[in-house]
């Protein structure tokens, strides 16, 4: 219990820092609902007057749309990012010192900070409800949605060790803190992880090469499972194809992080 | 001494950094072929520190003093050599290790920015697992010491660099560590400042018997602080020994200071040491340091003196010299 308690805290205290610049949370949830309106007309312009777009009725598209930018709220939103400026800049130190797992740090500070950011997406989309008036496309089948939560945790718990393989990469690279890499890492994430647009619209070929990418299970595998689009061995497929790249992400990030550290030279004195 | 707390066996540190040549050829030339060479930050250093010791860790800017400290505290993995603390190898980062010992950095911050001190103290009461009571008297204690009272629930980033060292040191001692690395705790300090923290480390050395290694620019923080010095250069230690040897062994000369009653010849005063200034009726002269009680004889005898003051020359001085290659070989009490 007492090794939970220092986690605890860390969330707290990350809580609390998050609140300090209400400037800054306030123009980043704006930032986020502009990213959704934008994306929202234009699946919904793209999809009036036809009865289906790549096989999504206007429904199904539009509920993807609404549902991925909450995924993206608990799965994408991440403090842990910061890790790699505290790798280049040295300031890892201070957490190298103390009794606490580097990674679980994190891993709390994420945490509080999705809850933050959970809380304001669902209100963000229930106004946009309220508002617009979008037709949605409701799950019933409680077995769906318990699938569909179950695969939300996963996702957090991948992208978590696929971001921290990024910020691992500073110990090596550690030009302008690792943002080259990072960015990268967003933009692979924005065509990959299904959050502009469903990964099966691709042409076929590719669409096959993502869907067995790690990236694919953030957003659009969640998303797949809510709408029903896919079958149970589908899921089944899914779901082990998920814990494969967890594992061996996971086990390649420990390596990775026994490297760094026996390079890592401590800077900035 | 008993046990020794930290044991240092042949410590080697190299870095593998990369040339670049200058501009903008330089640049381009440098993303395809990189020369590495070898940078010996410690290079072969051996020393032991008993419980409760204060000592002071000094040399110039990069002579590997950052680096050893880094290397104790099981930041960085060592080229070779072996390092205890405590009885452990710092790079394990046993929770157990880390309980007891704590790093301070004068140019690097632990607590929070943007929040008060206070919540960065909350913080490390759990990640140290420190009981409630025991935090309650440390915290309280540690704050009048410092005498921060009023500045706890103040945001880090409006605190004066003071005040924030002040916070960084409590923050680092709230779980009472047994060992303490200081690593320039006065830099840019006041002097008024720096004279608290000074005073604050020796009577936290006095009170928890923790065993203190500190390293400084100031030989201030060093002549007031510390009994027993190590003398590093360029990975290498110089001496390592009590701090009245230094003095003894590498202060060659002694100052005399003269008040004279008459206004005398300076070339008469010359022939007994070198004036290093004179001004009626102050006149200030070294001389070898065994002739010193000879020499002040002499002008006494021979000089109308009002007041004469033999003095060390300042430990600065003696310490330039250390390094400007007076002595080069280790030497070991």
């Amino acid at each position: 219990m007492i090794f939970f308690k220092k986690y605890i805290q860390i969330a707290k205290t990350s809580w609390a820092n998050g609140f300090v610049y209400r400037l800054n949370f306030v123009m980043w949830r704006i930032r986020n609902v502009i990213q959704l309106l934008t994306i929202y007309f234009l699946w919904f312009a793209v999809s009036s007057n036809q009865d289906k777009i790549f096989s999504y009725t206007q429904a199904s598209i539009l509920t993807y749309v609404l549902g991925s930018s909450i995924i993206r709220a608990m799965v994408l939103s991440s403090r842990s990012i910061d890790a790699q400026g505290e790798i280049a800049s040295g300031d890892l130190s201070n957490h190298l010192v103390k009794p606490i797992n580097y990674f679980i740090y994190w891993a709390s500070r994420d945490m509080s900070d999705k809850l933050l950011n959970i809380l304001f997406a669902i209100f963000e989309i229930t106004l946009l409800i309220v508002v617009i008036r979008p037709p949605i496309q409701f799950q019933t089948n409680l077995a769906l949605i318990a699938l569909f939560a179950g695969s939300v945790v996963l996702a957090a718990i991948l992208f978590f060790i696929f971001s921290f393989i990024i910020s691992m990469t500073t110990f090596w690279y550690y030009e302008y803190n690792g943002w080259a890499q990072r960015y990268l890492s967003f933009v692979i994430l924005e065509a990959l992880a299904g959050g502009l647009f469903p990964l099966d619209i691709l042409p076929p070929t590719f669409a096959k090469i993502a869907i067995v990418l790690p990236t694919a299970y953030f957003i659009y595998f969640p998303m797949q499972i809510y709408l029903g689009r896919i079958n149970p061995t589908q899921i089944v497929v899914g779901y082990a194809v998920m814990l494969f790249w967890i594992v061996a992400l996971y086990y390649f990030g420990q390596m990775l992080w026994k490297k760094g550290l026996k390079v890592y030279g401590a800077y900035g004195r | 001494m008993s046990d020794p707390v930290i044991q240092v066996v042949h410590l080697k540190k190299y870095y593998s950094v990369h040339e670049k040549e200058p501009g903008l050829a330089g640049s381009i030339k440098s993303l395809f072929s990189r020369k590495y060479h070898d940078v010996k930050a410690v290079d072969d250093i051996s020393f032991e520190i008993g419980e409760g010791e204060l000592v002071g860790f000094i040399g110039p800017n990069g002579a590997g003093k950052t680096t050893t400290l880094k290397c104790l505290s099981g930041l960085l993995y060592p080229t070779d050599g072996k390092v205890e603390v405590l009885g452990f190898a710092p790079w394990d980062r046993k929770p157990e290790f880390q309980k007891q010992f704590a790093l301070v950095m004068g140019q690097k911050n632990q607590l929070w920015w943007d929040l008060p001190p206070m919540e960065t103290f909350i913080l490390n009461k759990e990640i140290y697992e420190v009981p409630e009571k025991q935090y309650k008297e440390t915290l309280d204690k540690l704050v009048k010491l410092l005498d921060v009272k009023d500045i706890l629930k103040i945001q880090v980033r409006k605190l004066s660099l003071g005040q924030r060292m002040k916070c960084e040191l409590i923050a680092a001692l709230l779980h009472n560590p047994k060992v303490l690395f200081l690593d320039e705790p006065t830099i840019g300090l006041d002097v008024v400042m720096q004279k608290v923290m000074r005073d604050f480390i020796k009577q936290y050395n006095r009170q928890f018997k923790s065993t203190i290694m500190l390293t400084s620019h100031y030989m201030g923080d060093v002549k007031e602080l510390c009994r027993r010095v190590i003398i590093i250069d360029k990975g290498e230690i110089l001496f390592d020994g009590k701090l009245q040897d230094v003095i003894d062994r590498f202060a060659r000369n002694k100052i005399l200071t003269i008040v004279f009653s008459k206004d005398i010849d300076q070339r008469k005063l010359a022939e007994l040491g070198e004036v290093r200034h004179y001004q009626f009726p102050e006149a200030r002269m070294t001389v070898r340091r065994d002739q010193a009680a000879e020499k002040a004889a002499e002008l006494l005898e021979k000089f109308p003196v009002a007041d004469l003051v033999i003095e060390e020359p300042p430990i600065d001085a003696i310490i330039r010299e250390v390094f400007t290659g007076k002595m080069k070989k280790k030497t070991k009490e």
